[in-house]
């Protein structure tokens, strides 16, 4: 371990009006070195964050760079310093290129005030060639993936020089290969001297990435550094406290078959594809980011028509010309994307939860407030939401009651066959938790859930059967006990899939 | 305190009361019976438009063009009343089924041809007005009907006419809104479109409600401006536009959709109402009141926006929770 820590925080704490978001936090970071900030969503993570990128202002304690303390009034400042934060939403301008992007804020100018196109360019091409990037830096920021976006943010970072380079949820969006990809560029840049600050709640993969890592909860240091040990099980013990079972799964399928897709083919690449589901079943969706997990789940949910194939729902043919027909027929859909397609954020919870089966709270179109209070405190009882969300906007919940409000709103609607896409994307070990105690709950009550997720642990460990798509096409339909990760990751990602089937 | 700033109605209540007011302040005639009764006429119109307005922005939409709307139809009504010898009642049914299909336009265009409601809008703005002059030669009409005024001037129980109309249209809106699964509708599409097909509610349809009730409320402000004027004129409802989406903003409504609620906008009309009035009981120019009317419309807004801040610095002048707000100035 090098001797001085380049980054230092002394005893920070932040207080928004009565609520501490930081108590007296303290954390070393050091050059070649990654760090994990790992933490329940409301421990502080954000607040930590913000305080070092210049967004907050400390209550008390100081910052210190290489043993001196400094100031970081404002973002501009932070970033002066030498701190550079990828955030979750890009600060990126999708209209302008690669090079400009990167030098975003300090343009490279020739004698007079005119911007040096030139020096600009090459710039760019050196820093993305420090990391070994294949990237033109004349391409439109826009028309970029998700992936190569992220790296144009992190050559931002490296352009300006940081010393350090704070990560926030840098994998939500990912798929495996690019997650790869991105490791294997951050130990890169560990092994160049600098220091790299890493959150994610995908726990197995911090587990894999990071050298030390530092656990807040409520607020306060957990595990710090010197004493945390890098394994699962201790990470989680330190961040919620005593959980018992990681995965809580319990078996309820049952025989009857609730859903049956026969050769499925869309538009958007889906193709041949052929599964049931059971009451009381759990079916795992698996495969990389493109593979058609997401798009199979629109199909049912009757967003993307059918070119081919049919399906049965119940014992009844089934096929929705839209998302009404699908909500009419008992389908749920619960969306990736929970912020953009699943929330209303101008509503409270009860409207969230009443909105996909208004008809149920009057009749000819009108809506009783009285029975929506009723409906609607019922549910929060039920699933163990927040009372609060009675008064407060979607916006201003957890990430965990947000989705027990989008859950409980296809409760609400009375759904029989539940898609959950994604469903633990994004949220703390604590409400992934509480999510799959829902999905039990689901099938206890002899509900169909067909589950996507990326996460392979989680796939595994809460279907009853899982099925595997690669380049729109499922591949395999196996027990879990079946497959182990490593099976499952190389199944997704193509070349192993006839052999599985096989 | 704290939960009367809390409450949505704060921020446009308390624009209302400064601004009244501050009008009292500066001139004893404000306050006069007569002063008053006619600031319920004035604010009538512009009320009753900014219903629709306030409908297409709670779907996240903008509405420019009741104003020519307002233009156009009280042409139509004018001709067919005075040179096409239709009655008063059937005249004002003919109006208000060409305001639905005025919005049918708009309606159409927005929502199901995927054109901006901003663009759609400001071409019907522009074109609803030309065709306004398309009828008698682009000239007035006067002296449309002896009975047409009565609309607009008559009395039940002392009371004016239109303040009946505006809280009969109000109540209506408000419960729609507020009682009916297409008004919450118009309030989750303007929240997020995406969200609110995936729970089953046909976005498209939703607009073009938004815009069909545009085109009612504007068509009904036209009855009323030509009863008002006992005439039609293609220069009528020049600015109502504005006026009507000012009402709705100050009245807190987000121009990015899905917040705001319908009693505030009728606050808002009478905000902006009550200046005039004021500036005009002062003898101030109109070109200095329309300034004034712009700065009243970034204040209201303003007012809303900061509506946090201004809660915490009310909360510095009474202590009573005992929490000492620690806060670090940089």
């Amino acid at each position: 371990m090098p001797a001085a820590a380049l980054w230092e925080l002394q005893e920070v704490t932040k207080r928004f009006g009565g609520v501490v978001a930081n108590d007296r936090v303290s954390l070393k970071l050091y050059g070649g070195q990654i760090h994990g900030l790992l933490g329940e969503n409301g421990s502080g993570k954000s607040t930590l964050i913000k305080t070092l990128s210049g967004a907050h202002q400390a209550d008390g304690g100081r910052i210190l760079r290489a043993g001196v303390q400094v100031s970081l009034p404002d973002p501009i400042a932070a970033r002066r310093a030498g701190v550079a934060t990828v955030f979750q939403e890009f600060s990126l301008v999708p209209t302008l290129s690669v090079a400009e992007n990167v030098h975003l804020g300090r343009l490279p100018l020739h004698a007079g005030r005119q911007v040096d196109w030139k020096r600009m360019r090459l710039d760019a091409r050196r820093v993305l060639s420090t990391m070994n990037v294949d990237l033109d830096p004349d391409a439109v920021v826009g028309s970029l993936s998700v992936a190569n976006q992220q790296l144009v943010e992190i050559a931002k970072a490296l352009a300006a020089d940081a010393t350090m380079i704070v990560l926030d949820e840098p994998t939500a969006a990912l798929g495996i290969e690019e997650i790869a990809r991105l490791h294997a560029l951050l130990r890169r840049l560990r092994d160049q001297g600098r220091a790299i600050l890493y959150i994610s709640h995908r726990l197995d993969e911090v587990v894999d990435l990071v050298d030390v890592v530092t656990i807040l909860k409520n607020g306060r240091v957990s595990s710090s550094a010197d004493q945390s040990r890098v394994e699962l099980p201790y990470i989680v013990q330190s961040m919620v406290g005593e959980v018992g079972e990681h995965y809580p799964k319990e078996r309820n399928a049952r025989d009857e078959v609730l859903f049956r897709a026969v050769n499925l083919a869309t538009a958007n690449r889906v193709r041949d594809v052929s599964f049931e589901v059971r009451r009381g079943e759990v079916f795992g969706l698996g495969g990389v980011l493109g593979s058609g997990r997401t798009e199979v789940a629109r199909a049912i949910f009757g967003v993307d028509r059918l070119t081919a194939g049919s399906m049965t729902l119940g014992d009844r043919p089934y096929r929705p010309a839209g998302p009404p027909q699908a909500i009419r027929s008992g389908v749920a859909l619960v969306p990736e994307n929970r912020k953009a397609d699943g929330l209303f954020f101008n509503f409270t919870g009860f409207p969230n939860i009443t909105i996909a089966r208004l008809a149920k709270l009057g009749r000819h179109g009108t809506i009783r407030l009285g029975a929506e209070r009723e409906a609607g405190r019922r549910l929060v009882q039920e699933l163990d939401i927040t009372a609060t969300a009675e008064q407060r906007l979607a916006g201003a919940l957890s990430g965990g009651n947000q989705q027990k409000l989008v859950v409980g709103r296809w409760l609400f609607a009375e759904a029989e066959l539940f898609v959950l896409d994604e469903p633990t994307q994004g949220i703390d070990i604590g409400a992934k938790i509480a999510v799959y105690r829902l999905i039990n709950r689901l099938t206890a009550a002899g509900k169909g859930v067909i589950l996507i997720s990326a996460d392979a642990n989680e796939l595994l460990a809460m279907s009853d059967r899982v099925g595997v798509m690669s380049h729109g096409r499922l591949v395999g339909v196996l027990r879990p006990q079946e497959l182990d990760t490593t099976s499952l990751v190389r199944a997704s990602a193509g070349d192993a899939g006839k052999e599985i089937v096989a | 305190m704290k939960r009367f700033l809390a409450s949505p109605f704060a921020g446009p209540l308390i624009a209302l009361v400064v601004v009244a007011a501050a009008v009292a302040l500066t001139t004893e005639r404000f306050l006069e019976g007569g002063n008053l009764s006619n600031l319920v006429l004035q604010v009538s119109i512009i009320a009753i438009v900014a219903i629709g307005s306030s409908f297409v922005i709670f779907t996240g939409g903008i509405d420019l063009s009741p104003g020519s709307i307002i233009a156009l139809l009280t042409m139509v009504f004018a001709m067919a009343v005075k040179m096409g010898g239709l009655s008063l009642g059937s005249g004002v049914l003919v109006v208000l089924a060409l305001g639905v299909a005025l919005g049918l336009v708009n309606g159409v265009l927005t929502a199901y041809l995927r054109i901006p409601s901003f663009i759609t809008t400001l071409a019907a703005l522009s074109a609803f007005r030309g065709m306004a002059f398309m009828f008698n030669k682009g000239s007035p009409i006067f002296s449309v009907s002896p009975h047409l005024e009565r609309i607009f001037y008559g009395k039940l129980l002392y009371v004016p006419l239109p303040l009946y109309y505006v809280v009969v249209l109000y109540a209506v809106a408000f419960w729609f809104l507020r009682n009916t699964a297409p008004g919450r509708a118009i309030y989750a599409v303007g929240g997020s479109p995406a969200a609110a097909r995936l729970s089953g509610i046909n976005v498209r349809r939703v607009q073009l409600l938004a815009f069909l009730v545009a085109g009612l409320s504007a068509a009904v402000g036209s009855v009323l401006m030509a009863a008002r004027l006992n005439s039609g004129s293609p220069n009528y409802g020049v600015g109502m536009e504005l006026s009507a989406i000012a009402a709705a903003v100050i009245g807190g409504a987000s121009l990015a959709g899905g917040r705001g609620n319908i009693v505030n906008t009728v606050l808002g009309a009478l905000t902006i109402v009550i200046v005039q009035n004021g500036l005009n009981l002062n003898a101030v120019p109109t070109s200095a009141q329309n300034v004034v009317v712009g700065a009243i419309i970034v204040l209201a807004v303003g007012i809303d926006m900061w509506r946090v801040e201004i809660g915490q610095a009310l909360s510095f002048l009474s202590p009573t929770k005992g929490e000492s707000p620690a806060r670090s100035s940089p």
